[in-house]
């Protein structure tokens, strides 16, 4: 018998046979190496195939038998279907629809992959949805689609939005996906959230927070530059004004060079990438021009999120910034440059995209929190102060944990801070106006403990009956 | 800010926003593509048009920094009344000085100079795919007149 097949018949193992237990640490407390990447490619492909998909939608009520359907189905549910077309807003209270989201890609910029489709989208959205679920207790449901224009894929999210409580949009290729995010966020009552923009952009802001506290600088009077103009940067740009920059101290650079209002190709810019022209308008004070060593000369911090390295930054424009430099290299695989050549070059605290170097700035980190608490008080939309409170409160618990600079940003196993970032997600939601459903910071917290605490007991439960089963060698 | 007429000193800036002003022609169509030597022909064009009786020359300066630019020259119609025409061949304004109203103003100084050099009607070109420019134009009362069409033969 495969292991698939196995699989199969473990789930439907009656009691005379029980399932294979199986020794289960405790789930996500305990630290992994990081494998060499060769290693984790040959296993995803072996371990997908073995498990054929990573998500699935699962009973929450009983069926004790199969009188039980008259209730969930019809003609009992025909109730719940009047009360909810009285009131729309009670789907939240009804169904399911409070606790899911989305995960929407149209497959046009896929990791560093590039534009693979919606098929080839497809896994990665999955494991998207099973982080959403494991460290959210968010039910998400991976959805790559296949559309020709960004109409038919903003056409289509609106048309989501009786079914969910929120959409997550992944792998959306610039500038398409400002747009997107813009129209929707606009148009929806539900969160529109886009992982690449706000997530990066509120986990980079969280390490930042912390970098300048570690170094003695204020965020305000503080020379920022930002390296790379895509989804992440663009969205940081924003965020850092709205949490007290001065737009006149940044300087954003794409591969041409430094933004500032009379490049070159600025009504280029107008006309293609409105976000951009209107960066190159509002920051660089100075009106520095050229190229990333003019940028850093004499800059507090850079956020590099421009490419692949390792040899994309070089020393020589390291070593121009200001003492106790902050670099964050957050290109994946390969950052912008290495951690030892960065710190050969004097920067002082520095933070990659990788789970192998210290200062790991994670995605993870936030979005399964940020849609736990935006969830729980059934918000309309993630306002960017809801993110940067998010933002906060991730420094703030790795602040009392005490901060250095191997540590400036909470890691993936610290599960803790979870339902701590979406009680303060929750709470800007409640003081914003957006939240249909008031919780007190205390309420919030509590739910999304219990709901985060609650899908780690069905992992748990799950493997110990041996539904899921352990990976083949 | 101040619209003048412009002087030899402005010559420098002036050729840069005219050849601005052709490479956002180019975005709107393929059949804009600007000459390798575009400034200078630029410089060319500008310099005839400094102090020709028939010609206008204006730019709008911050301090001493030339941030606008508007080109007109008085045109015969030959078959038509009004018989002449002031055409506004070259208009252009650096983006972060977009948007305050500084478009509005040259456009009438304009107006009132090519007047007084006896123009009896205002004309501009612009790409026919360039909503930006003929919105602001409608929104001054201006309509479509001609249509200049084209192809690759």
């Amino acid at each position: 018998m495969s292991r698939r097949q196995a699989a199969l018949k473990a789930h439907r193992s009656t009691p005379d046979r029980p399932a294979k237990r199986t020794q289960i640490p405790e789930a996500g407390r305990h630290s992994h190496l990081p494998e060499p990447k060769e290693e984790s490619s040959r296993k995803a492909l072996v371990y997908s195939k073995f498990y054929g998909g990573k998500v699935a939608m699962a009973p929450k009520v009983p069926v004790r038998s199969l009188d039980d359907f008259s209730i969930w189905y019809t003609p009992g549910v025909a109730a719940v279907s009047k009360a909810i077309e009285a009131d729309p807003d009670l789907s939240f209270e009804y169904t399911g629809r409070w606790n899911t989201v989305a995960v929407v890609t149209d497959g046009s910029r896929v990791l560093g992959l590039g534009n693979i489709g919606p098929e080839g989208a497809l896994p990665v959205m999955e494991g998207k949805a099973l982080i959403y679920n494991y460290l959210g207790g968010v039910n998400a449901i991976p959805l790559p689609i296949r559309v020709g224009t960004e109409d038919e894929l903003i056409s289509f999210v609106r048309a989501l939005e009786p079914s969910v409580g929120g959409v997550n949009l992944e792998d959306i290729e610039s500038p398409k996906c400002f747009d997107v995010l813009e129209r929707l966020r606009s148009e929806m009552n539900v969160p529109v959230w886009h992982d690449d923009q706000q997530g990066t952009a509120g986990v980079t802001l969280a390490a930042l927070f912390n970098a300048l506290e570690l170094t003695g600088r204020k965020l305000r009077g503080s020379r920022i530059v930002l390296f790379g103009a895509g989804a992440a940067n663009i969205a940081a740009e924003r965020l850092l004004v709205r949490a007290g920059a001065n737009p006149k101290d940044l300087i954003v650079l794409d591969s041409k060079g430094i933004l500032h209002p009379e490049r070159e190709d600025m009504d280029r810019l107008m006309l293609r990438n409105r976000w951009k022209h209107d960066i190159a308008l509002r920051t660089n004070g100075d009106r520095v021009s050229g190229g990333l060593k003019e940028a850093l000369k004499g800059a507090d911090a850079l956020v590099a999120a421009a490419g692949q390295g390792p040899e994309m930054i070089k020393p020589g424009e390291i070593a121009v910034m200001s003492k106790k430099a902050i670099t964050f290299f957050l290109a994946n695989p390969v950052p912008e440059m290495l951690p030892p050549a960065a710190r050969a070059a004097g920067a002082e605290v520095i933070a990659t995209g990788r789970s192998d170097y210290p200062n790991q700035v994670n995605n993870s980190l936030l979005f399964p929190a940020i849609f736990r608490g935006a969830l729980d008080v059934r918000a309309k939309t993630i306002t960017d102060t809801m993110v940067i409170d998010a933002a906060m409160q991730l420094a703030a618990f790795a602040r009392e944990k005490g901060i250095s600079k191997n540590y400036i940003i909470p890691t993936m196993v610290q599960w803790e801070v979870y339902p701590r970032v979406a009680a303060s997600v929750g709470q800007a939601a409640v003081k914003e106006g957006v939240a249909r459903r008031r919780l007190s910071r205390k309420e919030s917290l509590s739910v999304a403990t219990e709901m985060i605490e609650n899908s780690r007991k069905v992992m748990n439960s799950l493997r110990r009956n041996g539904i899921i089963l352990d990976p083949p060698a | 800010m101040r619209i003048r007429r412009a002087k030899q000193d402005d010559l420098g800036a002036v050729t840069d926003l005219i050849v601005r002003t052709k490479r956002l022609n180019n975005e709107f169509d393929p059949l804009f593509a600007v000459v390798a030597d575009a400034r200078a022909r630029a410089e060319k064009h500008v310099l005839a048009s400094m102090g020709a009786a028939d010609k206008l020359l204006l730019v709008a300066v911050d301090g001493q920094k030339v941030v606008g630019v508007l080109r007109a020259e008085l045109r015969e119609r030959l078959f038509y009344e009004p018989h002449e025409e002031g055409f506004i061949t070259d208009f252009y304004i650096l983006p972060e000085h977009r948007r305050k109203a500084l478009g509005n103003e040259m456009i009438q100084r304009a107006s009132a100079e090519l007047k007084q050099m006896g123009a009896q009607i205002i004309v501009a070109d612009v790409p026919a795919r360039n909503e930006i420019a003929n919105r602001f134009y409608s929104k001054r009362g201006f309509r479509s007149l001609t249509s200049l069409v084209g192809k690759s033969p």
